[in-house]
């Protein structure tokens, strides 16, 4: 193999690929990147088995080849070659990459690529198109409500569901719960995937032109889910199992609904935060509804802890309904405050053991249900 | 299964009371023999005998504590107690009362503290004051001290004194051993005063022996021996990057220890960090069932204490001593804390058959609770399973301490 790339270009598309390697795998080639020449341009990839992301790059092929390299090495290096063109040409019969740029010369040890897993070639017809910059909005709404615990594999995924031209994604940790609806551009077959929310993360992380466009298929009886967003694809395993059904735990009615700034509410939470994280997380908030005209709605949040101190912030309410007093895992409050995208939210509740929903003021397609934690 | 259940509470550091005037007075009191002392008191017939509070012969009991008679015979505190009756056949054997002997250290560090409120109590029968600002002589406020507490309580006590809480520890301990040598032939309390002067300290401890400091346990003293160092003033003597070298930071501590520096402070304030319960078996388990059910006794009782002191805990500590005595604790933190014994169990269950091999023998078994703070829940967003066993242990508690009802093995 003979391929002279640019610098930049062989820089970036590293970055992208590289967040799929394994560097800790039992497989040793799976800490490596694979590279090879592909109808004119060079085609690099990655794979923990459970996530492959692959990425083409504008070349100038002299003599066709693939291998794979060790990804750490290949991508210190290229970072720190100067950003003009970078020749690589791959001894076949030793596996040794040279890698030439400026006036640097390298020989790096590669793993045939043979021993690569093969990635699959996705038929990318009938795919569900998303726009990047509202795919990007609803996972950066959804995903970060998954669990981070092994022992429910079905909540470290994010449930999609398209059905005809709507599009629903939703996350729970087994604490919170994250629904986000969309109207797609046309209308597709129905179907549901559990696909992993570090997947979603990566994809948010590569798509970040708003202009392009995703597509998404999850081809029959594979039990994977492949995204191609201009030239880059990326390809997850699904989580098997079935998704709980989070619709009956949407409280359907509320005892007070109280409308806030939504940047107000988030910084109270950021302060109440500092204090509630030194210990159980727990942030009060005390709804107050307003006593005639004299005195407002008001929603008082407070945290303590006993090697820190305490914290009370009071955040103007217009108060719905009763007040209560309800405590809340502050990051919980925090992460969602921090996706909403409208200026004002409604936090609706209940009893103090009932869960809370945040909803963006006047944007029917979010919300968010937060199970408090129960005071003493 | 005569199962003997210990509860600790291990205390933090709270307050810290740094006295940086050129130096300090620090003054380590120890209650000599105390158990037996107490069980003197209770029963004046015992003076002068060999006896020793501990547990049964037959039940792998050891001597907790032992009275001078006694220890003239050779028998030690910790000596299992069917070795001390081999050394001496008419031993008494006194049952511990553990609950008199919290009620009399109550009253000695009671005392204490009504001397001065720089008090840090480390046992039940050692205490350290800091005595820098007290204008009587050391000396003199020693002696009185111990009379004091002689005449009050009918306690005798040790004392040492010295510029640092290292030093006066071991001030007591040499004292109370050259009392005894000198005074032989009076069998009873050393009653002990050593004072080492300031800028003595290391010329003190010279020609001790190692494992006289803290941080030399036997497999460290053992390979101060190989190296030929035997005092602590062997040590001293060598050069500190060498034993850096050789122990690491423990070498750095066991370097100025060895030169009597110790700069910590006395910690008057303490607070309950964790609560455990632990188990020694009367002969070793291998039985995966017998461990586990001892598993579930224990978590019920940390359990039970964490919900009697409105507390709940976020990490989970499973300890294990395995029959060659080598120890063990395995962690686990969970996002938010508990109370339940449910909760306390399945985290305990699990570390335990992660670290134990099938058929492996355990000898000690302990389970422990740590991060505690108010016993806030976050709520499950599905199945009220949680709650609903919550309020089921509620009523079993209020059964039981109504009716004296036992609790059968509840099934999972």
């Amino acid at each position: 193999m003979k391929v002279t790339v640019l610098q930049e270009n062989l820089a970036r598309g590293l970055s992208i690929v590289s967040r799929a390697v394994s560097p800790r795998s039992t497989l040793p080639v799976l800490a490596n990147i694979m590279i090879a020449s592909d109808e004119g341009r060079l085609r690099l990839s990655a794979t923990n088995l459970e996530l492959g992301i692959t990425c083409w790059i504008a070349a100038r092929i002299e003599e066709e080849g693939s291998t794979t390299v060790p990804s750490r090495t290949f991508s210190d290096l290229v970072n720190t070659l100067p950003a003009d063109q970078v020749k690589l040409s791959l001894d076949t019969a030793t596996q040794t990459l040279n890698i030439r740029g400026g006036t640097s010369t390298n020989d790096v040890k590669c793993i045939d690529a043979q021993e690569f897993p093969p990635l699959p070639v996705p038929d990318l017809k009938g795919a569900v198109q998303l726009n990047v910059a509202d795919f990007k909005e609803m996972i950066q709404q959804v995903a970060f409500a998954a669990s981070t615990d092994e022992a429910r594999p079905v909540l470290m995924g994010v449930l999609v569901q398209v059905e005809k031209d709507k599009l629903t994604m939703a996350a729970a940790d087994g604490f919170r719960l994250s629904v986000r609806k969309a109207v797609l551009g046309s209308s597709y077959g129905s179907f549901n995937a559990i696909i992993p929310a570090r997947a979603l993360n990566e994809l948010a992380r590569i798509a970040h032109d708003g202009e392009e466009t995703i597509a998404m298929v999850v081809p029959k009886g594979r039990g994977q889910v492949v995204f191609r967003v201009k030239d880059v694809e990326l390809v997850s395993q699904l989580i098997d199992g079935t998704f709980p059904d989070y619709h009956q735990i949407i409280p359907r009615n509320y005892k007070s609904r109280t409308l806030v700034s939504t940047a107000s509410l988030l910084k109270a939470c950021k302060q109440a935060e500092i204090f509630a994280r030194e210990g159980s997380n727990v942030a009060r908030l005390n709804i107050k509804s307003a006593n005639g005209d004299m005195q407002p709605g008001e929603v008082e949040i407070s945290a303590t802890s006993e090697e820190t101190g305490k914290n009370e912030t009071i955040v103007e309410a217009t108060v719905d309904g009763s007040g209560v007093l309800i405590a809340f895992n502050v990051k919980f409050l925090r992460e969602v405050l921090e996706v909403v995208k409208s200026p004002n939210v409604a936090l609706e509740t209940g009893a103090a053991n009932s869960p809370g929903v945040v909803r963006p003021v006047g944007d029917d397609n979010f919300l968010h249900v937060i199970m408090p934690m129960h005071l003493g | 299964m005569g199962i003997f259940y210990q509860l600790h509470l291990k205390l933090p550091l709270l307050a810290l009371h740094y006295n940086y005037s050129m130096s300090r007075i620090i003054l380590h009191l120890d209650l000599d023999a105390f158990f037996c002392s107490v069980e003197e008191i209770q029963n004046p017939s015992l003076r002068g005998k060999p006896f020793a509070v501990g547990g049964k012969p037959n039940e792998r009991g050891v001597v907790a504590s032992c009275s001078y008679a006694a220890r003239h015979l050779g028998i030690r505190s910790a000596m299992p107690t069917s070795r001390a009756i081999r050394l001496c056949a008419n031993l008494i054997i006194v049952e511990p009362r553990h609950k008199l002997y919290s009620e009399v250290s109550k009253q000695v560090m009671e005392k204490l503290s009504g001397l001065t409120p720089l008090l840090e109590q480390i046992s039940i029968d050692e205490a350290f004051l800091d005595i820098s600002n007290i204008s009587e002589p050391p000396a003199r406020f020693a002696l009185n001290l111990q009379a004091d507490i002689k005449n009050d309580l009918h306690l005798p006590s040790s004392i040492g004194i010295a510029s640092n809480k290292l030093v006066a520890k071991i001030a007591t301990e040499v004292g109370k051993k050259s009392v005894h040598r000198s005074a032989s032939k009076t069998i009873g309390a050393p009653f002990g005063l050593t004072i080492v002067p300031a800028s003595e300290e290391a010329q003190f401890l010279a020609p001790l022996p190692a494992d006289m400091l803290w941080g030399v346990g036997p497999k460290t003293f053992a390979r101060l021996n190989e190296l030929g160092i035997h005092t602590i003033g062997d040590i001293a003597n060598w050069p500190q990057d060498e034993m850096i070298h050789l122990f690491g930071e423990n070498g750095r501590e066991l370097w100025r220890h060895a030169h009597g520096i110790d700069e910590r402070p006395i910690v008057t304030e303490r607070e309950t960090k964790s609560i455990s319960s632990e188990t020694t078996f009367n002969v070793d388990i291998a039985d995966e069932r017998t461990l586990e059910k001892t598993l579930r006794e224990l978590s019920k009782q940390v359990g039970n204490q964490l919900r009697k002191n409105d507390l709940a805990g976020k990490t989970i500590k499973l300890k294990i001593r395995w029959t060659d005595f080598t120890t063990l604790s395995r962690q686990v933190t969970l996002p938010s804390p508990v109370d339940q014994d449910d909760e306390i169990i399945k985290v305990a269950l699990k570390l335990l058959r992660t670290v134990r091999k099938p058929n492996q023998a355990v000898r000690l078994i302990g389970v422990g609770v740590s991060g505690l703070g108010a016993p806030l829940r976050q709520l499950s967003l599905w199945d009220g399973r949680s709650e609903r066993s919550r309020t089921l242990q509620d009523v079993i508690e209020v059964m039981q301490m109504k009716y004296g009802i036992k609790e059968d093995e509840r099934r999972d």
